[in-house]
């Protein structure tokens, strides 16, 4: 419940601070709620890597498909990336590695987490 | 989770801590930009990054805008190629509106273009860029484009124009957020700044060097004094003979109403000595026109044809648009980043341009008094050159200081500090018609609102520098030519070689009346056609000089004339002509001297050339054979002018006529004494490179590669190969990177019924679906019926994609 809780209001706070602030706020995001949250470290880690990967990566397909593949087949050889799957999957994996980590740091700092 | 410990673990927290610190130091680095790599976490981020770009292919357009400094209000009819109708009740509305609009689809591209100008790309793009600014600077663009927006904005219609149109740029710009910046910016990590009138200023100036930029006085001035007097007349006349100029042969020229300027004695030139010259000669800008009278055409209507013939480039040159107010309603080919429509057509008249191609530029050797740097000799008394700081920002680099110094010529462009291309260390200043303040704006507006031939040609008046052919046809049924720009009544030879800049004979005299320049109106031929050859026969009264080119006019003069009930489709054909004058003249000669023994797959090449229609059409081997083969022949034969000219080999159509003589006793001139072994030598290494080329296919169009390059020079952004024939010299003069910018078709009868396409699309976002929509269709020769309403009437419905409407008030 907790964890469900956690991943929802990292998601709902990083889609937030995104739109109105810097790119990285997401981060802020994942660190203050599993403050809050005090969840085992690992725990922590998995839903800040489901709430911001799963964000991005869902934010990146309603945007891919209303385009059609267009700009991010374009920066896939920009990037000289194979496709744009590989793009989104980067992103994807990117935003939750760092979710998860800031998650993660947020619930050890918050002194009461365990290790997993 | 068990709450099993309420207890603190301090080890947990300094671990935390850490994680905490190299979370941040991964954040910190992914929206740091490195060197050319931007800040990739930016830019990749899902919400603000160049997602944020990525416009839905079926999303509405639709929007309903409040402008407080709109006068009434405004709208915007889009149809289905994305052209904006734009309808507004006052001049500052319409130009208001056409500035938002550009800003909207082209924002990045006005902004680099006029950069590009000013030679501000260091800023932006760091010190690979200094040395293309610091040439600008030289040139002194940002003093011409100054002493224009001087002109323009004395003028209460073209300050009015400026002003709506810069403030409709402005009100776009002020309501981008870091999340809808258009996707180049995000890439090169810079924002947009305000633009101003002089950014406008400087667009035109970048045009008009672009167009009148050929400048072969330095390597013609040490030609002159190298070659034989005989030879050098051959090779490089003022004049081809038998050109089809602009202006037919013929026409009645009033006399001039100034003198020509006696030719000074020898103390007016320079010569140069033994000096390294890097300039190569090509087929640069060209363009077509023509224009058929009513009893011409099937229709019985006049029909206006022109393909402007410019740098290819994404986003596109050009960007249609329609303008409605109450007293103008035009069509056509816009220029982002300059108010109203610079090609195009009203409900009454038609006009499009070429390159006119007469010298404007000239270049004079300043005598500096020695021991000073801005002290100069002229006819014995000394003068003072102003000096004028240009200081070039470099990204990430400390500014570059440079004096550029004024004289009475113009800018002291190259010197000691600034070599000439070729290694000229000595000073020339130049000396540019476009440095003069002129008012190309109002020449535009009131073109955009001609009724008849008199407002036409009151609109042209004010064109003076690029100077172009201006091609007319209107609905009566008239056609005309105009040789149009503002010229100098010079000595004869005045400018066709570097001239002395100490020696006051040497100076511009007298501008040439406008109302003198060549011009002529329905002549009896039933057709005018413009492909930058020269412009009159020897009858024009005043003496010139230019870069002129005559295959493309032959071509087209020859199918003209032979043209009787011409269609629109006849039109369509001839701008797509690929038939090279060139080949049929020089083929046979070179076929001759092939070598005899040649093994089978050089065998077949000759033979299927020699069946060969001469046409470089889009699937031709024959086509790609001959284009190389006739390269390095022409690179053999001139190569043994010397090391030093090198640069400046005869125009072709030159070489063509003078390989005619080979077969005669009259060879005279020595690099073609050795004709026979120069073509076995030429073939061999043409079909060695054929060989390496069939990498990439030996089809015309793969080997000559048209490519439409994105103005950042990103691969991902750009399109090559195009599958299209045609070169610089034949009517469809598609090259490498140059080619028809914006084809026209304009038959002017009861309906006006006009075609037109660019390479490119309206948007210049590479994430819309609107940057890439025409490149097919225009490789491949077709059109589009242009939608054009009638004045005071709207677009329908079904004929409307999508609607903008602007309103002054809040509501």
């Amino acid at each position: 419940m907790r964890f469900l809780l956690s991943v929802i209001l990292i998601a709902a706070l990083a889609a937030t601070g995104e739109w109105f602030l810097p790119w990285w706020t997401f981060a802020v995001a994942a660190f203050v709620v599993s403050i809050f949250t005090r969840m085992r470290a690992g725990i922590a880690f998995l839903s800040g890597f489901i709430a911001v990967g799963g964000l991005w990566l869902g934010i990146m397909l309603w945007r891919d498909a209303a385009n059609q593949h267009i700009l991010s087949a374009r920066m896939a050889a920009l990037l000289r990336a194979a496709s744009y799957s590989e793009i989104i999957i980067i992103t994807a994996l990117l935003g939750g590695l760092i979710g998860g980590l800031a998650a993660m740091s947020g619930a050890l700092v918050s002194g009461k987490s365990k290790w997993a | 989770m068990s709450e099993g410990s309420h207890q603190i673990s301090w080890a947990r927290v300094a671990i935390g801590l850490l994680t905490t610190l190299v979370t941040a130091a991964m954040l910190y680095f992914l929206d740091t930009p490195y060197k050319e790599v931007p800040a990739l976490g930016r830019l990749l981020d899902p919400f603000n990054g160049f997602w944020a770009n990525a416009e839905p292919v079926n999303g509405s357009f639709n929007q309903t805008l409040r402008f407080p400094s709109l006068k009434g209000s405004a709208s915007l009819y889009f149809d289905e190629r994305m052209v904006p109708h734009i309808y507004a009740d006052n001049d500052h509305d319409i130009y208001f509106m056409e500035g938002y609009v550009h800003a909207c689809f082209r924002l990045w591209q006005m902004d680099m273009e006029t950069r590009a100008a000013a030679g501000r790309v260091s800023e932006v793009v760091g010190s690979k860029a200094l040395n293309y600014d610091h040439n600008q600077r030289r040139k002194g663009m940002v003093y011409a484009a100054e002493n224009s927006l001087k002109a323009m904005e004395a003028e209460p219609r073209t300050k009015t124009m400026l002003d709506a149109y810069t403030e409709g740029i402005n009100t776009y710009i002020g309501q981008l957020t870091s999340r809808s910046l258009p996707l180049e910016y995000k890439l090169m990590g810079f924002k947009p700044e305000p633009w101003t009138n002089i950014k406008s200023a400087l667009l035109m100036k970048y045009m008009a060097d672009d167009l009148t930029g050929e400048c072969w006085d330095i390597p013609l001035t040490y030609l002159k004094q190298s070659l034989p007097p005989a030879i050098f007349s051959l090779l490089y006349p003022e004049k081809e003979p038998g050109s089809s100029p602009v202006i037919p042969a013929g026409t009645h020229f009033d006399s001039a109403s100034l003198s020509t300027p006696p030719v000074p004695n020898d103390s007016a030139l320079v010569t140069f000595t033994s000096k390294d010259f890097g300039e190569a000669r090509e087929d640069a800008k060209g363009s077509n026109n023509w224009a058929l009278s009513g009893n011409k055409t099937q229709s019985g209507a006049a029909i206006l044809c022109n393909d402007p013939h410019l740098g290819l480039n994404l986003p596109a040159l050009w960007f249609e648009v329609q303008l409605h107010s109450p007293d103008m309603n035009v069509y056509g080919a816009s220029l982002p980043g300059a108010p109203g429509v610079i090609i195009g057509f009203t409900d009454s008249i038609s006009w499009g341009f070429t390159n006119n191609y007469r010298d404007v530029k000239d270049y004079y050797l300043i005598k500096r008094v020695a021991g000073t740097s801005d002290k100069y000799w002229m006819n014995g008394m000394q003068r003072t050159m102003t000096p004028r700081v240009e200081r070039i920002a470099i990204k990430g680099k400390a500014d570059f200081l440079d004096t550029v110094y004024y004289t009475v010529h113009g800018p002291v462009t190259y010197d000691e500090r600034h070599p000439a291309a070729g290694g000229i260390r000595k000073p020339l200043a130049m000396c540019w018609m476009g440095h003069r303040g002129s008012n190309e704006l109002l020449g535009i507006y009131l073109m955009n609102r001609a009724k008849s031939y008199a407002g036409f040609v009151d609109g042209i008046f004010h064109f003076e520098c690029p100077a172009q052919n201006m091609v007319y046809a209107d609905r009566q049924g008239n056609i005309a030519l105009w040789g149009q720009g503002q010229f100098i009544d010079k000595w004869q030879g005045q400018g066709r070689f570097v001239m002395n800049g100490a020696d006051t004979a040497a100076l511009w005299a007298k501008k040439i009346p406008m109302r003198e320049n060549p011009h002529v109106f329905n002549p009896a031929q039933g057709y005018v056609a413009s492909a930058n050859q020269s412009v009159t026969d020897s009858a024009y009264p005043y003496w010139y000089n230019g870069d002129f080119r005559e295959l493309r006019a032959w071509r087209i003069n020859d199918r003209l004339s032979q043209l009787q009930k011409a269609t629109v489709k006849d039109m369509f054909d001839l701008q797509n002509d690929t038939y090279s004058i060139l080949a049929s003249q020089v083929l046979p000669y070179m076929l001759k001297h092939v070598p005899a023994s040649l093994d089978s797959a050089d065998a077949r090449y000759i033979s299927k050339l020699r069946k060969w229609n001469y046409q470089l059409s889009a699937t031709s081997t024959s086509a790609s054979l001959f284009q190389i083969w006739w390269y390095y022949l022409d690179g053999d034969i001139w190569e043994q002018l010397g090391k030093v000219p090198d640069a400046l080999h005869p125009a072709d159509e030159r070489t063509m006529r003078l390989i005619a003589t080979t077969d005669s006793e009259i060879a005279v001139i020595p690099q073609l004494k050795d004709f026979h072994r120069l073509v076995q030598q030429s073939f061999r290494k043409a079909m060695d490179s054929l060989h390496i080329a069939s990498r990439r296919g030996r089809e015309w169009y793969q080997v000559k590669n048209t490519s439409l390059t994105h103005l950042a020079k990103l691969a991902a952004f750009s399109y090559d190969t195009l599958k299209i024939g045609g070169w610089g010299n034949v009517v469809n003069a598609a090259k490498t990177d140059h080619g028809p910018s914006w084809r026209m078709v304009v038959q002017m009868g009861q309906e006006i019924e006009a075609y037109g396409i660019y390479p490119g699309g309206q948007s210049g976002n590479p994430g819309s679906k609107y940057y890439s929509t025409f490149i097919k269709d225009w490789a491949a020769g077709k059109y589009y019926r242009l939608l054009f309403i009638p004045f005071n009437s709207k677009p329908s419905a079904s004929q409307t994609l999508f609607t903008w409407t602007a309103q002054p008030q809040r509501s």
